[in-house]
């Protein structure tokens, strides 16, 4: 009993002795179904917060980063939303889809500005979802836009769909997708269904080029990615892949090897390789500082850095009481915020919480990735 | 002073199936009840948020117990009930615009409908075939969540208003807390009530012996697609519950995951006992934030050992089942009752 007196007293001293701070919650899953890209994608929310706190914090006061790994499921997510409530943060940097839509009326009701990492549009309308914000180009975004580089590029002009059947599978193309490809006059010939941890593609394949489509639009992670381009290989399909972002960085490469030869991907994200971007140096020196043994980093770990970037410093900007309001509002009067060339410049206003609108598409050649567009969007 | 007896000194069966077996027990559970309705005024709202997943949880507990523990039909599919009553709720609230009130038993019917078809292959089916065949329920119900999106809304899911209670909106967790609370202690309470009436007697004869069930005239078949039905009306209840509490349902709230959740609880909680779900829900439920709250703990002094920490946690929340099962493999309630027995018997424990 004494014991147990002694570690609440303590704990509770220890929470005290942490008021005063400016508290950011994260979900981010490290050990669930997403924590291949989870992690590094945390790792660069970290940092980041790291770099904030040692360079003045909020305005002088210390960031605290309270970071749950939820494991990708929902309940877990909701308990570590009450949780950050509780311990009174005043903005939470979210993860997936389906964790983000359910807490969405929450984050509406408790008036939170929530970042996700989830591209889904639907969640990007401010008339529905308030406190919600993106940074980086949507899902629907990413499918337009291939679908327009298609048209330009195209001969034939025919696409087929390749998902999963998730909610994140099927949020660029059911109807956004679809749509957009009926209006620009590009054909859609054939959808084909591969699961998120396939290991063999052959019959959708096969459908696939039975169909006829010169190009096809990937919405997958590496994976099943990778999975898909082996088996091109194999069966000497002529199909150019288009992947959308969760499937294109350096592990597909090291996964599906020559086979990812000519493989285009879509990010509105710079990858560590381009040196000649500002952002990129400056995470090559954060690195060689923070973590001298590091000589790479996904996508992914960019992904986060920027995110929190854009986030921490609507912080920094927020004039007066770091209110859900204030933050909001502030976040709504930025007018390309640059991220030092991490992402194209960031725009939200009160009629789009899409912070990003524009991408490039990056091919993959002798196994490096080079951009083959400018930032290009669908408008 | 003597509060319980050391024995079963009962002289009648109504005796033997009493809930309250003495005075001193209905004074403890009536305080306990009592209790229960005033502590949410002294926790905040995370505590109130765990309340609130464990009435739900053991609502969706207690029904799969009748089915796994006291008819002895393996199910794999209360996750994907769970989502049909989910589901049924929402669109009776959005489409008919109908109150809670009615929405939520409605859910379950439709929910206990749906689980007496999926039931149907539990008269030529046993054990792990049953178990099987509940898993494709699991799946099928699952891909109609995804495909059916006029009722469902497909993969963005369905959003539905909070519950109103006489212009009362159930909009935060102090005000769902007292909802989920009476709804448990209703739904526990028939569900102790079924037990120990002729059908809950028919279940279990069908779960010990059904040969010997069938020849001593008991209808297999009905009872055990009626097990089907009831269990698959909690969970319907508990789906509907959960609508009424997030708002916002989306097929990934009923994956395989939360099936075998359930399955967990009841194994751990105690098959074939009612308090055991209860305990199971408590346990399960709280398991996950307790070794959270551990490992928060130490990567706050030791941020560089979060992903370390993660990767125990996981593996420690099954180490921690494994433990349970090993030393504990009829449940809670058997420690509970040797507790119990403890006080009871002493100071003479021989």
């Amino acid at each position: 009993m004494k014991k147990l007196l002694v570690l609440l007293i303590s704990v509770f001293l220890v929470s005290m002795a942490y008021a005063g701070k400016v508290k950011v919650g994260a979900l981010v899953d490290l050990t669930g179904p997403t924590g291949d890209v989870g992690k590094p994608y945390a790792e660069g929310v970290r940092d980041c917060v790291r770099y904030f706190n040692e360079n003045g914090g909020i305005n002088g006061n210390e960031i605290e980063l309270l970071m749950v790994d939820y494991q990708y499921k929902i309940p877990q997510a909701i308990a570590a939303y009450k949780d950050f409530l509780r311990k009174k943060v005043v903005a939470i940097h979210g993860w997936g889809t389906g964790d983000t839509e359910a807490l969405s009326k929450f984050i509406t009701k408790d008036k939170i500005p929530y970042f996700s990492a989830s591209y889904s549009e639907h969640i990007t309308n401010p008339i529905n979802n308030p406190y919600n914000f993106l940074v980086g180009a949507t899902y629907s975004d990413q499918a337009r836009i291939a679908l327009k580089f298609i048209k330009d590029k195209g001969e034939k002009k025919t696409v087929a769909f390749i998902y999963n059947d998730t909610g994140f599978g099927r949020s660029p193309f059911f109807p956004d997708g679809e749509e957009y490809a009926q209006k620009i006059g590009v054909q859609l010939v054939d959808k084909q269904v591969v699961d998120l941890k396939a290991l063999d593609a052959t019959s959708q394949l096969l459908n696939l080029s039975k169909a006829g489509a010169e190009y096809a639009l990937v919405q997958e992670t590496y994976m099943a990615a990778s999975t898909i381009l082996k088996d091109a290989k194999k069966l000497g399909i002529d199909t150019k892949f288009i992947g959308l972002n969760w499937t294109f960085g350096k592990t597909l490469i090291d996964l599906a090897k020559d086979a990812a030869e000519g493989y285009y991907g879509t990010s509105s994200f710079a990858f560590w390789g381009q040196s000649d971007v500002e952002g990129i140096k400056f995470l090559h020196e954060l690195n060689k500082k923070y973590h001298p043994d590091v000589t790479y980093r996904e996508v992914n770990y960019i992904q986060g850095f920027s995110s929190m970037y854009v986030l921490l410093s609507a912080l920094k900007m927020t004039q007066g009481e770091l209110t859900g309001e204030n933050i909001k509002k502030t976040l709504e009067s930025f007018k390309n915020f640059s991220t030092m060339g991490l992402t194209a410049p960031v725009t939200f206003t009160k009629e789009s919480h899409k912070g990003v609108k524009a991408l490039k598409i990056y091919q993959i050649k002798n196994s490096n990735m080079i951009p083959v567009t400018d930032y290009i969007t669908a408008d | 002073m003597n509060y319980t007896n050391c024995g079963e000194f009962q002289t009648s069966y109504e005796k033997d199936a009493a809930i309250f077996k003495s005075l001193f027990s209905k004074i403890c559970i009536y305080g306990f009840l009592i209790s229960l309705f005033v502590i949410p005024f002294f926790i905040d709202d995370y505590f109130l948020y765990l309340f609130n997943i464990i009435f739900i949880a053991v609502i969706g507990a207690v029904g799969l117990n009748i089915l796994t523990g006291i008819t002895g039909l393996i199910s794999l599919g209360q996750g994907a009930f769970i989502g049909v009553g989910a589901y049924a709720a929402g669109y009776l609230a959005n489409q008919y615009g109908l109150n809670f009130i009615i929405a939520i038993p409605f859910a379950g019917l439709i929910t206990a409908i749906v689980g007496m078809i999926f039931g149907i292959p539990s008269l030529r089916l046993k054990g792990l075939y049953l178990s099987i065949a509940t898993l494709a329920a699991q799946f099928i119900l699952e891909f109609i969540f995804i495909r059916a999106e006029s009722i469902t809304g497909g993969v963005t899911g369905l959003s539905l208003d909070y519950a109103k209670f006489f212009n009362i909106s159930l909009d935060n967790d102090f005000k769902f807390y007292f909802f989920g609370l009476s709804m448990t202690i209703l739904m526990v309470t028939a569900a102790k009530n079924i037990v120990r009436t002729k059908i809950g007697r028919a279940f279990l004869s069908v779960r010990d012996n059904y040969i010997a069930a069938e020849a001593m005239g008991i209808n297999i078949f009905k009872y055990k697609i009626l097990s089907f039905g009831i269990s698959s009306f909690y969970a319907g209840v508990a789906g509907a519950m959960w609508a009424y509490y997030v708002t916002i349902i989306t097929p990934e709230h009923f994956t395989i995951g939360v099936s075998i959740q359930y399955l967990s609880i009841i194994i751990i909680g105690g098959l074939g006992k009612i308090l055991g779900s209860i305990f199971g829900a408590i346990f399960i439920t709280l398991l996950p934030e307790v070794l959270r709250f551990i490992t928060d703990y130490f990567t706050s002094s030791y941020p560089f050992l979060t992903q370390a920490f993660a990767s125990i946690r996981e593996a420690a929340f099954g180490i921690v089942i494994i433990i349970f099962l090993l030393f504990e493999p009829e449940g809670l309630v058997r420690r509970w009752n040797l507790i119990k027995a403890y006080f009871k018997l002493w100071p003479f424990s021989y």
